[in-house]
């Protein structure tokens, strides 16, 4: 039983909280129920939604487009997630070395992080063009050796996805300065000890520092697979989708429907399915980390 | 005191919040002084640049005159995705009072009902059918209501460089080409392209385009290409029939022909070429550097070409870009700029005066030579055609008056539409994909769209 000295402070405590409950309510929690609702009618923002059950989910079944954008979502998930993943701790690694210079580089890797996505699309756009771009120029000289072409990047249907993946690289800065925080929390004596028991670098890396950094792995793993399977606007701003919608992924068809087509309640659909994907692969995660997660203290 | 404490807090976050809502700063008006009770018109316009200054000079032009009159006054904003946030304000019930929305959006707006029908403010104007030309006039209502009226106008041309033709003029003549003239069909613009056509080859072998005759680009550079069937006879929507027409053979034909320039030329060839443009409206649109020597555009590119490469200005001419169909003249594929009063506006009135301005002859011919464009009226002044910065807009207004000339299909999903065409001129130029395969599939898959389209209105119409 609460006394009213609790409850006033339980009001109290409240009214405090007041500005984000409410916004919590108003611009999440209302949302995603409406979305929900959306998602089971005929609604293009302008008439009053109509109830059609599980219509739209059926209709995207049978959308060839919705097949093939989530497929490229897919397989941008398989290359960028472990490139970034692998790169960002390569470069954490390599961060974590002491050396007179080490603020310096830190600086240079975190640095691309600060630019706004729109410059670095604009930038990388030009990186990629085929004829007058940076990449094949440098490129040029060593595939000639081997009588190779410079691929097409962003110009082909087969280029573009590895393309965005490979510029994704370009933004590890924020993953890095996590993987360097776990780095600096691995005891010393850890260290120490695997040196006494004759443990060259690999062996150390392989059984302490991996080891002990896994929860730190595993939280940049799901931030990683949130993120990704959203991807949106970069594709939106170097390639509108193309050539031939071999970018158009499945968050850029969910905005054409919602807001280009005015398929709202089609475009909820997708993103309840979108919201189930990211769990099931949040899930898989999760269930595969007891093998591979290592927390102190357990 | 802890209690006091956290009162005392609460008190100077309320007494903070209210001395804000106050004192606190307020948006500065815009309106000059002795305008204060104007009638403020919110209008949202794609433009930007030079084409948004442009327009800025109309809507001064309005402010001080009309708009001082009748105490209205026109606050103009760029907006970019400006269709999107449109629709989207309008759902939201706070939509601008005028929007500056391209002609697709007309029909595609209208089956929203997302518009404000203007027949009766236009007709209270004298504002008539035969002020315009037809295709725009017509291109300007859905359903039987007028939804907008035309802010400016185009028709798409040939636009080919007259010294390209004349330093080739040798070769044009051994291939009994005239030098001194343009390409009257389809047939002859491949002559002619492959005689302009000019590659060379680099220290490793490899083949390059040092000059192309004639191109046809991904629409993201060239986006008159998703229209390409109409110079073969042919339209994509039956606006009759309410049916895609994807597989008429005029379609699969124009599309058939686009691939023909990666087939003969090489696809990685015309790849690597076509993407080192940066933009149609940039130094590195080949035409405008002098290494393309054809290009289906609009009036517009005078402007650039007067800006971008002011050297060239002689060196150009316009003509109608030929048909594949004998007889058939005059083709053209017309987009235009519109002004619509999205639907919820609180001042319509107000907000048509400013779009019946903006339709005078002196505004409309005035925005219109700013733009470089023709006109979109019936009949234009002697001055307008005269003293145009376009030295070849009569061949342009000639077109837009034509009895074959074209406004993008008048379909609810025109967008969807457009998209599917883009993916596919993309996958052809690309070779990756056989025309007649590409538009087969996507005729299935629009009607089927198209049909749900249908569909859902009609239930909606139940419902409600």
């Amino acid at each position: 039983m609460t006394t009213r000295g609790e409850t006033r402070n339980l009001l109290k405590g409240l009214a405090f909280l007041s500005p984000w409950l409410v916004g919590l309510a108003v611009f999440m929690l209302l949302p995603i129920v409406l979305s929900l609702y959306y998602s089971l009618c005929d609604y293009n923002l302008f008439q009053p939604p109509v109830f059609i059950g599980s219509e739209n989910y059926r209709s995207l079944f049978n959308d060839a487009i919705f097949w093939r954008s989530l497929r490229i979502t897919l397989l941008y998930a398989a290359i960028s997630i472990p490139m970034a993943l692998f790169v960002s701790l390569g470069v954490a690694l390599l961060l974590n070395v002491k050396i007179r210079t080490q603020p310096l580089f830190r600086t240079l890797i975190f640095f691309p992080s600060l630019v706004p996505t729109i410059a670095s699309a604009m930038l990388w756009k030009w990186m990629f063009n085929q004829q007058l771009g940076l990449i094949n120029r440098m490129l040029d000289p060593v595939l000639n050796f081997f009588h190779l072409a410079a691929p097409p990047w962003l110009d082909s249907s087969n280029w573009v996805v590895p393309s965005l993946a490979i510029m994704s690289v370009w933004s590890v800065g924020n993953t890095v300065v996590i993987y360097l925080a776990g780095l600096q929390d691995v005891p010393r004596e850890l260290y120490e000890a695997a040196e006494l028991d004759g443990a060259g670098a690999l062996g150390r890396l392989w059984n302490v520092t991996l080891p002990m950094i896994s929860p730190v792995i595993f939280f940049n793993l799901i931030m990683a697979i949130i993120g990704i399977l959203q991807i949106f606007d970069t594709p939106f701003m170097m390639t509108k989708g193309g050539p031939n919608r071999a970018s158009y992924f499945f968050t850029y068809y969910l905005y054409d429907n919602a807001f280009t087509n005015m398929k709202m309640g089609y475009a909820s659909a997708m993103g309840w399915i979108q919201l189930l994907l990211v769990l099931a692969l949040t899930g898989i995660a999760f269930w595969s980390s007891k093998k591979w997660v290592h927390y102190q203290g357990k | 005191m802890l209690k006091y404490f956290s009162r005392f807090i609460l008190g100077v976050l309320v007494t903070a919040a209210l001395v804000v809502l106050i004192f606190g700063p307020r948006p500065e008006s815009a309106l000059p002084p002795g305008r204060e009770n104007d009638t403020i018109i919110h209008y949202w316009e794609k433009w930007n640049g030079p084409e948004g200054a442009s327009m800025q000079q109309i809507v001064d032009d309005f402010n001080g005159s009309v708009g001082k009159r009748k105490h209205i006054f026109v606050e103009m904003m760029s907006i970019s995705d400006i269709n999107q946030k449109t629709l989207v304000a309008t759902a939201g019930g706070v939509p601008p009072d005028v929007a500056g929305l391209w002609d697709p959006m007309v029909v595609q707006f209208g089956s929203l009902q997302a518009l404000e029908p203007l027949e009766d403010l236009a007709a209270a104007k004298g504002i008539t059918a035969d002020y315009y030309l037809p295709v725009f006039w017509n291109a300007c209502h859905f359903n039987g209501h007028l939804y907008a009226l035309v802010s400016t106008p185009a028709s798409i041309a040939l636009i080919y460089n007259k010294k390209i033709f004349h330093d080739n003029a040798d070769k044009l003549r051994a291939a009994g080409l005239d030098p001194d003239t343009y390409p009257k069909s389809i047939d002859e613009l491949d002559r002619y392209s492959d005689v302009l056509t000019e590659f060379t080859t680099d220290s490793r072998g490899r083949r390059h385009v040092l000059r192309a005759g004639y191109l046809p680009m991904s629409p993201d550079y060239d986006w008159y290409v998703t229209s390409m069937p109409l110079w073969f006879g042919a339209s994509e929507w039956n606006v009759a029939t309410h049916r895609f027409t994807l597989t008429d053979p005029g379609v699969i034909r124009a599309f058939e022909w686009m691939q023909s320039f990666p087939k003969k030329y090489g696809k990685e060839v015309v790849s690597e070429f076509s993407t080192a443009q940066g933009g149609f409206n940039s130094a590195q649109n080949a035409f405008i550097a002098g290494k393309l020597a054809m290009q289906m555009q609009g009036p517009w590119m005078a402007n650039y070409i007067h800006l971008l490469n002011p050297a060239m200005d002689h060196d150009w001419a316009a003509a109608p870009f030929p048909s594949d169909v004998p007889g058939l003249e005059n083709v053209t594929y017309c987009p235009f700029d519109t002004l619509m009063i999205p639907r919820g506006s609180h001042h319509i009135p107000e907000a048509f005066e400013f779009i019946a301005f903006v339709n005078t002859q002196p505004e409309m011919e005035k925005l219109c030579r700013l733009h470089c464009k023709n006109s979109p009226l019936a009949h234009p002044s002697w001055d307008f055609l005269h003293n145009h910065p376009n030295p070849y807009i009569s061949v342009f207004q000639n077109l837009a008056a034509s009895p074959n000339a074209h406004v993008t299909m008048q379909c609810p999903i025109a967008p969807e539409a457009g998209a599917e065409l883009t993916a596919i001129v993309q996958g052809v130029l690309a070779m990756e994909i056989d025309p007649r395969a590409a538009l087969e599939n996507a005729q299935e898959r629009l009607q089927a769209e198209y049909d749900l389209f249908e569909e859902n209105l009609r239930r909606r119409i139940g419902a409600n």
